[in-house]
């Protein structure tokens, strides 16, 4: 075991490893609820329960037991991972190296109305417990949930927050009930989100209101594993609605981040808009660049869950598709899928690690490039990009 | 050799598909030859195939664009049918109908023995399914079974094993591609409808892998070791990154489904094959030898013009950037031992 | 260079628990699956989760003849990596779906009551 010097708490370390992806929850529905407009507690929590839907359509391993979240980040305090700020800073700051992590809360809630005011909900709640009460470290970046049914009400909840030092991002969920990212009906959030410029995320949702399992066009598998290996398909369909529907030249400024959907995908996503949009040019007069342009200019992929292939070829792969500038390392801590920093690292061409593991996200999210160093924390833990 | 794996004759004009209805279907209404879920602007054929016929309705002259023009020695036809309509029923009649067609206008009449075709069946029902396999699966030039991509359920799902089950037993290898017509059908994107031609253009094909993953995780592939799938309207780019997320998580969920007792990607080479397009592939031709290699794709692909549509394909144009090995494979190998066609002797009938 | 540790008296590992020892660079975990004593090391093949820290159960193997074609066997031999939840054998140190991604194991002998592990 290699020992890590005491350091003094205001010594600053160098920003290392940025995490793209971590979810923060309300230790219990009760703190939630003491953020919401009293008007609308009864009616967005009837009977009082669930803090937040965890994907129930589908069973991910043995989750009646470990309820999707690694065995080993029940904080011991009592409660459920990733309800202790401070514990998730000590297992994932700490002990896994990460210098600085974006804090993506999922919810989600039926009636436009109803999503928007949770929304809310969550951004007051994640701002005072996560951003300021156990920030002193400065390390927890947020994001600012808005609803994707009321876009109107998304860009008036962005204007809201958009000058909070620690609100690094807008995130929306990518299950929009048929109405696909590039279509007109966004542009107030992405207007707002431009001219803000923070980059607008999205991230699978809770599960539990109906329609936000999107039906899959060819019907759904009847388990996790086909189920979430199909995933990156609505992300798919997402980003070629933003290209041919040309909702990046209607917003020059907008940066997208597709959150845990993975980003091998990318390449063949963009040689096939490529040939369709060389052969079909004249149905497209309102998208002006090639499509992979677009690709490398706006949008950002998160690195988690990344596929367990021989090393060699995955290198390869990654190396052939040359989005060393846009992909961003992610952990998903405290969920099951969890990539650790260590064996992540490993897996990009040496080329590409600095920009994938701190460079990129840095750069998007306008990151300051040391931080306050943690209790076990040493300058003498250094991180090899070699 | 160059066997082409994916062709669609067409009917001259809308009411020729009466004649082959039986007379209590022949007054029903039924969608047009021209009818698409998603048309493309301008027609969804090629622009110089427009003309005194219906394109692709012609059999001489598809005959010779593929034969004397193109160099193809055989082409495998596979008719559209006419969307999953509601009427499953009728649905059958018009499969049966186009395949009694396909044999009586394309196949009977060939002397130059160079057309085979594909046994329509509709796969909401079952039954109706089954019993056409089994009444035309003899027939010399049939070499496949043909499923539309369009479904609400995915293939690897119960209901339709007896479909495989029955094609596997007389060796037909089973054939999706996106049909034509209109069909009660989800939207086609994972997000909802496409606004754009090319935004569904560009996605539809990618519905593949869905039917794909089920086929595996149901355990369909692994039930009966002699069926194969085609996925003949490409889509295999993106096949590796899906495949290796399916293979990634395996083991993480094998308990849920342990009937699947190897990696999904152990499934590919004995039982998936795909039909090239003009859609996948690096559009940087100097990485096209390396990417084939991935997934192990020069053994699963299949040349396959599309021959009429707007997208046709030529055999240069699937070879491009191929080296010698792969190149015979994807022009005429892989199909050839697939479907049992052998090069010609000149003066030889079957 | 395997030493013999003194793990424990035997009583205080019962049949279904685990004792975690810190010895190289990761620990290990020795098991009392049914009376019999196993040792794997602390590390999952995957991305290096502290393997020991996940749930002990069983598997699932095909019953197509059974309702729900899935029967339940090997309770208590299984450990499932407390992250992304991959089964090994603890009394074998296999992993249940690929074989070539085993973690180590240790012998694990018992001496006058006492438990001492090989590592």
């Amino acid at each position: 075991m290699t020992t890590i010097e005491r350091v003094e708490p205001q010594t600053e370390i160098a920003v290392a490893i940025v995490d793209t992806d971590v979810h923060p929850m309300p230790v219990s529905t009760d703190v939630l609820k003491s953020y919401a407009p009293a008007d609308w507690v009864d009616k967005i929590w009837p009977t009082g329960n669930a803090v937040t839907p965890l994907p129930h359509f589908y069973d991910t391993p043995d989750s009646y037991k470990t309820m999707s979240m690694r065995v080993d980040a029940a904080p011991p305090g009592g409660g459920f991972a990733g309800t202790d700020p401070d514990y998730a800073a000590k297992q994932l700051l700490v002990d896994a190296g990460v210098s600085i992590a974006t804090l993506e809360p999922m919810c989600d809630a039926q009636l436009p109305q109803a999503e928007h005011v949770l929304k809310s909900t969550y951004n007051d709640w994640l701002a005072d417990v996560w951003l300021d009460k156990h920030n002193a470290h400065g390390r927890w970046r947020g994001s600012i949930s808005v609803s994707a049914q009321a876009p109107e009400q998304a860009a008036r909840e962005v204007e809201r927050w958009a000058g909070h030092p620690h609100m690094a991002q807008v995130l929306m969920t990518p299950q929009t009930r048929g109405i696909p990212f590039g279509n007109p009906h966004f542009d107030p959030l992405y207007e707002a989100a431009s001219r803000n410029e923070l980059p607008v995320a999205t991230h699978l949702m809770g599960q539990t209101p109906f329609e936000l399992i999107p039906l899959y066009p060819v019907g759904n598998p009847a388990h996790w594993h086909d189920f979430f290996a199909s995933w990156p398909l609505l992300y798919v369909s997402h980003l070629m609605s933003l290209v041919f529907d040309g909702a990046f030249d209607r917003h020059p400024d907008l940066r997208v981040v597709f959150v845990e959907g993975g980003f091998t995908w990318a390449m063949p996503v963009m040689s096939r808009m490529d040939r369709i949009w060389e052969a079909r040019r004249a149905d497209l007069p309102h998208v002006r660049r090639r499509p992979s342009e677009y690709v490398r200019e706006h949008v950002r992929f998160t690195t988690q869950p990344l596929e367990d292939a021989d090393v060699k070829p995955f290198r390869e792969y990654l190396e052939m598709m040359d989005l060393g500038d846009n992909l961003m390392f992610s952990t998903d801590y405290p969920h099951w899928s969890y990539d650790s920093p260590a064996y992540a690292i490993n897996r990009f061409p040496a080329a590409q690690r600095e920009r994938i593991m701190r460079g990129n996200a840095t750069a998007l999210y306008g990151l300051p490039s040391t931080v306050k160093a943690l209790p076990g924390e040493g300058p003498a833990v250094s991180v090899s990009f070699e | 050799m160059i066997i082409d794996a994916n062709v669609q004759p067409h009917f001259r004009y809308n009411a020729e598909i009466r004649k082959y209805l039986p007379a209590a279907h022949r007054l029903r209404s039924i969608p047009d030859v021209e009818q698409q879920w998603y048309q493309a602007p301008g027609g969804n054929y090629r622009e110089d195939l427009y003309g005194e016929h219906y394109p692709g309705s012609d059999r001489d002259t598809v005959a010779r664009h593929l034969f004397d023009d193109g160099g193809v020695d055989y082409a495998v036809l596979n008719p559209l049918t006419r969307g999953n309509i509601a009427d499953y029923l009728l649905n059958s009649r018009i499969c049966a109908a186009v395949n009694d067609w396909l044999l009586d206008r394309w196949l009977e009449p060939d002397t130059t023995n160079r057309f085979r075709g594909t046994i329509r069946v509709n796969p909401e029902d079952p039954k109706g399914a089954v019993a056409e396999i089994e009444r035309l699966a003899a027939h010399p030039k049939l070499v496949q079974v043909g499923v539309p991509m369009q479904s609400r359920e995915p293939y690897g799902k119960p209901m339709f094993e007896p479909i495989w089950e029955a094609a596997a037993a007389h060796r037909l290898p089973v054939a999706v591609h996106i049909n034509g017509g209109n069909g009660v059908d989800y939207p086609p994107t994972f997000a909802g409808h496409a606004h754009t031609y090319p935004g569904y253009a560009a996605f539809m094909p990618l519905n593949y892998f869905v039917h794909l993953a089920t086929l595996i995780i149901e355990g369909v592939f692994g039930r009966h070791p002699d069926l194969k799938f085609v996925f003949a309207d490409g889509g295999y780019d993106i096949l590796t990154p899906l495949m290796w997320r399916l293979d990634t998580f395996w083991l993480s969920m094998r308990d849920q489904t342990p009937w699947v007792d190897r990696y999904p990607s152990d499934y590919l080479p004995a039982h998936v094959r795909f039909c090239s397009s003009a859609f996948d592939g690096p559009t940087d031709p100097g990485q096209m030898q390396r990417w084939m290699e991935f997934s192990g794709k020069a053994d699963l692909l299949m040349y396959g013009s599309g021959y009429p549509h707007w997208s046709a394909s030529s055999p240069a144009d699937a070879a491009d950037g191929l080296d010698s090995s792969q190149r015979d494979n994807v022009l005429w190998r892989n199909a050839s031992e697939l479907y049992g066609l052998v090069a010609q002797v000149e003066g030889t009938t079957v | 260079m395997l030493e013999r540790r003194f793990v424990c008296s035997l009583d205080e590992l019962p049949p279904g628990a685990m004792k975690l020892v810190d010895v190289g660079k990761f620990g290990v975990g020795v098991y009392n699956v049914d009376g019999s004593l196993h040792a794997i090391v602390n590390y999952c093949s995957h991305e290096g989760a502290p393997l020991c820290l996940g749930l002990i159960g069983g598997t699932n193997e095909p019953a197509p003849d059974e309702p729900g074609g899935i029967r339940r066997v090997r309770d208590g031999q299984i450990v499932r990596c407390p992250w992304h939840n991959w089964e090994f054998d603890v009394t074998t140190g296999q992993n249940l779906a690929d074989p070539k991604r085993r973690v180590r194991t240790y012998r694990v002998d018992v001496a006058d009551g006492q438990v001492y592990l090989n590592a």
